[in-house]
Formats: C-alpha cells, structure tokens, sequence
C-alpha cells in the first residue's frame, strides 16, 4: 500500500512538472510578444545580456508609428479579418449543417459517392488550388472583395465530415414524430437538429474561424490595400526595406486578442464538440 | 465539328465545350433518373391514402444543393483546372517581381492565360529532373518524420497528464497550452524569426544558462557531432527551428482533439482492468490506445495534411538569413514556380504530384489504422 502511493506521489510530481514546464514554453513567446509592443525597438532586437523581461511604456507611442505608415492600415485590417471571419464562419455553418444533414439523415441516389468525393478533398493542401481559383475569381470580377475569401471555401469538406458525424447521433424516431406533428422537412432541420447540435456547431465555428483566421496565400494574392487581413498586412510589414519590427510586435500583440475571445467563449463546447465527428464511424 | 478557324485556342475552347456538354447531359439525366421513381412512390402513396407526403423526397438534395453548389464551382472545378493546366504550358513574359510588393502585373500576367500550349507529360518529366522540387520534397519529408511524431507523442502526453483525476487547474492549463493557436500565422512566424536570431531571446537564455549560442537561423554545421555532420548537412538548424515553430503553435490544438478522445472513454473499461489487475503501462496499452486509436488517426492524417501545406513559416523563417533550400517546402517551391517565375503549368504539375502523395500517404494511414483494428 506505501508502495503505491509513493509510485502515486512520483507521477503526480513527472506530470505537473512536464505540465508546467509546456506551459511555459508556450506562454514565453506570447509573453514576450506583449512586452516587446510595449518597448522601443533597441531595447528587445539585441537581447544581449541587459535583457528586458516587463513591459514598458512605449506601446501607444509604437501604435502611433503603425498607424502612421501609409501602405497599411492596421487597425482596419483587423476590422477585415474579424468581419470576413465571423461572415465565412455563419455562411459555412448553415452550409455544413444543412448538407450534414442531408447525408446524415436521407437517403438518396449516389449518397454515398458523393460524400466520398467531398471526403476525398479533405486530403487536399487547399493553397494548391490558389492558381486555378485566383484564375476564377478574377473572371468573377470579385478579386479586392471580401467574397473572394469567403466564398472559395465556404463549402467546407471537413465541417460537412463533422456535421454528418455528429447529426447522426439524432434519434430518427425524434424526426419522425415531428412529422407526424406536421413539421417540414426544413423545420426538422431548424427546429431540432440544429438546437441539438449546439456544441458540435460551436466546435465547428472554432475550427471554422481558426482556418479563415489562418489563411494567408490565397488573402495575399487576390487582396489588395485596404481589404488586407491580418496576415497580409503584418507581411506587408515585414516585406519593407527595412523591418520595423516595433510595429510588428503591436501588430502581433493586438491579433492574438479578437482568436483569444473566440476561444475563451468556445473553448468548453471546443472539447467535446470536435470529437464526435472524429471518433465513431 | 465546324471548319478550323485561324484561331487554334478558339478551336480547344471550343471542343471543351462541346465535351463538357456530353459529360453533363449524363449527370443530369442520372439525377432525374435517380429522382423520378421516389418521386413517383411518393406520389402514389399520397394519392391513395389522401394524407399527407411521408417526407419530401427533394429535401436531401435542396439541402445539399447550396453547399455542392459552392463545393463543385470553387473546390471541384478548380481541382480539375490544376489537372488541365499541368499538361499545358503557359511562360509569362518573366517579370519576377517579388509578388507581395506588386500584385499589379501579375494579374496582368495571369489575364494572358488563354495563351495555352499542349505540352503532354513535359511538366511531369521535367519534375524528375528538378533538383529544386528534390530539395523541396526532401525537406518537407524531414519535417513528417520529425515534426509528426513530436507533436502527437507531446500532445498525447499532455492530454493523459491533464486527464489525470488527481490535475488541478485542468481548464487554465488547457487553455493556456492551446493558447499559440491563437496567435496569428505571420505574427508567430515573425516573432521566431526575431527570437532565434543569433542574438536573439533564445541564445541568450542559451548563455545564461552556460549553454553554446546555436546558429538556429543560419544554418552552419556547427555543433552537429562529427559523424552526423555529412548526413544531416548545413541546413539542419533551419530545419530544427521551423520543426519547433510548427510543434509550439499545433501541439495545444491536437492535445484538444486527443483530451476529447481520452473523455469519451468508457470509465468501465479501466474499472475492468484494474479489477484483473493491470499496471498502469498495460492499462494505457490495452485500454487507452485502443480506444483512442480513431482520434489519433485523425490527429495524423490532418497533421500529415498540415505539414504539406506548410507555407508561411518556411517562407518567414527562411528571410531571416538561413539559405532557403533549408526550409523550402512544396507548398513554397510551388509558390515560387507559380507566382515569381509564372510557369503555371509546371506549377500545376507540381500540385498534381503533391496531391497524389498526401492522398497515398492519407490511405495508407487510413489503412494502417483501420487494419488493426479488428
């Protein structure tokens, strides 16, 4: 008996420390992220030994030069990253609900095959199609618009995956005495699957936002000046003669905090929405 | 087929026309075909009882349609176009202007696209050849083999030791270990770039703990043990460093997807083990691995994905100095064939071959993880 509560006691320290010390390692980089905006540009690109580890005061003074420059307009640009996002991820959503639900719910002609093509996309790096689809949606005449963003993927193969996982789960016998109640096939769809699908909806709209968030070849090449989001404005910054890296470490420390919200209010419905769709079959 | 115009692109445009129109002509017919008789049931049965429709029979497909409306125009159809393209050839007029400083003239480039010559296999022999596309695909090889395993074995650590019922502060912890995906793409890409430069954050914390300064950036041999020297050649800090950018900001995002795994475990089935007497090792092989078997073959084939579309950070991290064979990826190489040098077809051919490894790889992960399970 000793024995096992000192064997208890000796993984109990293994993984708190290990625990602790990722943390660290994760919070170190966002740490530092934070107090560099807050510092002139000298005190943090030669570390060296005289090592500035609390912030300064020099943040607003750091915003002043962002905002300054004129090639980018940074504080819109998260204006253009938020708006697409919070759009594409709504638009997606009742796309993928909507087609999860056909596939989880009805039986039809060729189901199966085209769920299988729609699977077999999954496998696909989506930059590479940046050539054929720069091509389309210049001949669209929607290149500089928010749609050239939103709309390519807003067809979602992976929300549709999750979807169909995860509709699954709704008792067939729920739908049918809705039927019979005289429920359309749209209010089956409205008035029970999604409300009981509100977790797995919220997980989805994470890892919906999260990809819209992240994408940066495609934004790069049909976007220009003014409709920049995040990721291609702070490139723009970087891309200069000389880096101003100052204003790219405010530019940093204030993109972290639109993702932060999102995942702070998500984040309970994030664990145990995204793997009903990975899990059973 | 009408006289040959003195046109030949008219001529190609076209026959692609007149073959779209046939291939369509039977997915359309298909699609009444597969409509018709339900529809004709549905009909029937209304008529004979008098109550109400069962259910529509259009209603799957008016719920898929927005969706395969959106799917075939901006994923299908593209994905087909890559294919066309990569047997053509199109050769821009070679303006290579850094693509981030001007949009301008490439899109004027790209307007010239009707410019399209039938090359048959050339782009793909000419991939055989490509020491470049070696380098690339070599490099990006290196970072599935070392990268993949890192971050599932650290983020499987992670998920157990924050399931442990004896783990305080459980959300705090997760939280903040998922906390870098957050963090934007470019930002993080930068802020690595500006912390593992020579005198950067980390070599400094390097020397104050006695430690020797690692040229993480620049790409020297030097501290690699001499008889790895040959083997893992200069670029091998580069390497290491893009490997630790891309483990930081995705171990937190895939110890989510495994926490939720691990969660839906049947508590019976450790109850089971303990009461046979299971160490915590047999515990852990026999219970948690089997049951978490389909989690984790998600967890690898989208970090398989991921690491194929590594873009940015190589292309980031690659600026700060190190020489760029280091940490070109696909994804970049591709980039640079499409966008600086306007070989859209070769290009294309490129993305052709990429996606037939990364579905190779999918299925033999699928199967892998499939097979042993019965």
């Amino acid at each position: 008996m000793r024995k096992q509560t000192r064997d208890e006691a000796i993984w109990r320290f293994l993984g708190y420390t290990f625990v602790l010390l990722v943390t660290l390692l994760m919070v170190v980089p966002i740490y530092w992220i934070i107090v560099a905006s807050t510092l002139p540009e000298q005190a943090f690109l030669s570390a060296g030994t005289d090592i500035q580890l609390f912030p300064g005061s020099n943040f607003f003074a750091n915003l002043e030069a962002l905002q300054a420059r004129e090639s980018v307009d940074f504080i819109q640009s998260i204006w253009n990253s938020v708006f697409i996002a919070i759009v594409y991820t709504l638009l997606s959503l009742v796309l993928c609900s909507m087609g999860g639900f056909a596939f989880a719910k009805y039986e039809f002609r060729f189901k199966e095959p085209i769920f299988y093509a729609i699977l077999a996309t999954l496998t696909l790096p989506i930059q590479l199609l940046v050539i054929p689809l720069f091509l389309l949606i210049s001949q669209m005449g929607l290149t500089n618009s928010y749609w050239a963003i939103i709309l390519p993927w807003a067809a979602n193969p992976l929300g549709i995956f999750l979807m169909r996982q995860n509709m699954k789960q709704i008792p067939d016998a729920l739908l049918e005495s809705a039927r019979i109640d005289g429920a359309t096939e749209f209010q089956l769809y409205y008035r029970i699957a999604l409300p009981t699908m509100k977790s797995s909806l919220a997980a989805l709209a994470i890892v919906l936002f999260l990809f819209q968030w992240n994408l940066f070849l495609f934004p790069l090449v049909v976007l220009n000046q003014g409709k920049y989001t995040i990721p291609v404005a702070i490139n723009e910054l970087v891309g200069a003669q000389r880096v101003y890296y100052d204003q790219i470490m405010v530019a940093a420390a204030l993109s972290i905090i639109p993702l932060f919200l999102v995942f702070l209010f998500l984040q309970r419905h994030f664990v145990s929405g995204i793997l009903a769709g990975s899990v059973k079959e | 087929m009408s006289t040959s115009s003195s046109n030949p692109v008219r001529d190609k445009l076209t026959a692609v026309r007149e073959w779209a129109g046939q291939a369509v002509a039977p997915i359309w017919r298909a699609f009444i075909d597969a409509v018709r008789p339900a529809r004709q049931a549905q009909i029937r049965a209304t008529r004979s009882v008098g109550a109400r429709l069962p259910f529509s029979v259009s209603a799957p497909y008016l719920f898929l349609a927005p969706f395969f409306v959106l799917f075939s125009s901006f994923l299908a159809f593209p994905i087909l176009y890559t294919l066309y393209l990569s047997f053509h050839t199109y050769q821009g007029i070679g303006n290579a202007t850094l693509f981030w400083i001007n949009v301008g003239p490439i899109q004027f480039e790209l307007t010239r696209i009707a410019q399209l010559e039938y090359v048959g296999l050339q782009n793909y022999q000419r991939l055989l050849g490509d020491a470049l596309f070696q380098n690339a695909l070599a490099n990006t090889t290196f970072i599935l083999l070392v990268q993949v395993p890192l971050m599932i074995v650290l983020g499987l650590a992670l998920a157990l030791a924050l399931n442990a019922s004896w783990m305080r502060f459980k959300g705090l912890f997760r939280t903040t270990i998922a906390l870098p995906v957050a963090a934007n793409l470019v930002a993080y890409a930068t802020v690595f770039l500006l912390l593992l430069q020579d005198n950067g954050l980390v070599n400094t914390v390097f020397q104050m703990l006695g430690l020797p300064t690692v040229p993480w950036l620049s790409g020297g041999t030097e501290l690699i043990p001499g008889p790895l020297k040959s083997v893992l050649g200069t670029g091998f800090w580069p390497r290491i460093s893009l490997v630790g950018a891309v483990t930081w900001r995705w171990t937190g995002y895939n110890m989510i997807i495994l926490l939720a795994g691990l969660q839906s475990v049947p508590q019976q089935l450790y109850e089971a083990a303990e009461i046979d007497g299971a160490s915590r090792w047999e515990k852990f092989r026999y219970v948690t691995l089997p049951q978490l078997r389909p989690v984790l073959l998600f967890v690898v084939v989208t970090s398989t994905i991921g690491t194929f579309r590594l873009f940015s950070e190589p292309l980031i991290i690659s600026e700060g100095g190190a020489s760029l064979s280091a940490t070109r990826t696909l994804v970049v190489y591709i980039y640079n064939i499409a966008f600086q040098q306007f070989q859209l077809g070769y290009a294309s051919a490129m993305t052709v071959v990429l996606v037939g490894i990364v579905a190779v790889l999918s299925i033999v992960q699928l199967r892998i993880g499939g097979e042993s399970d019965a």
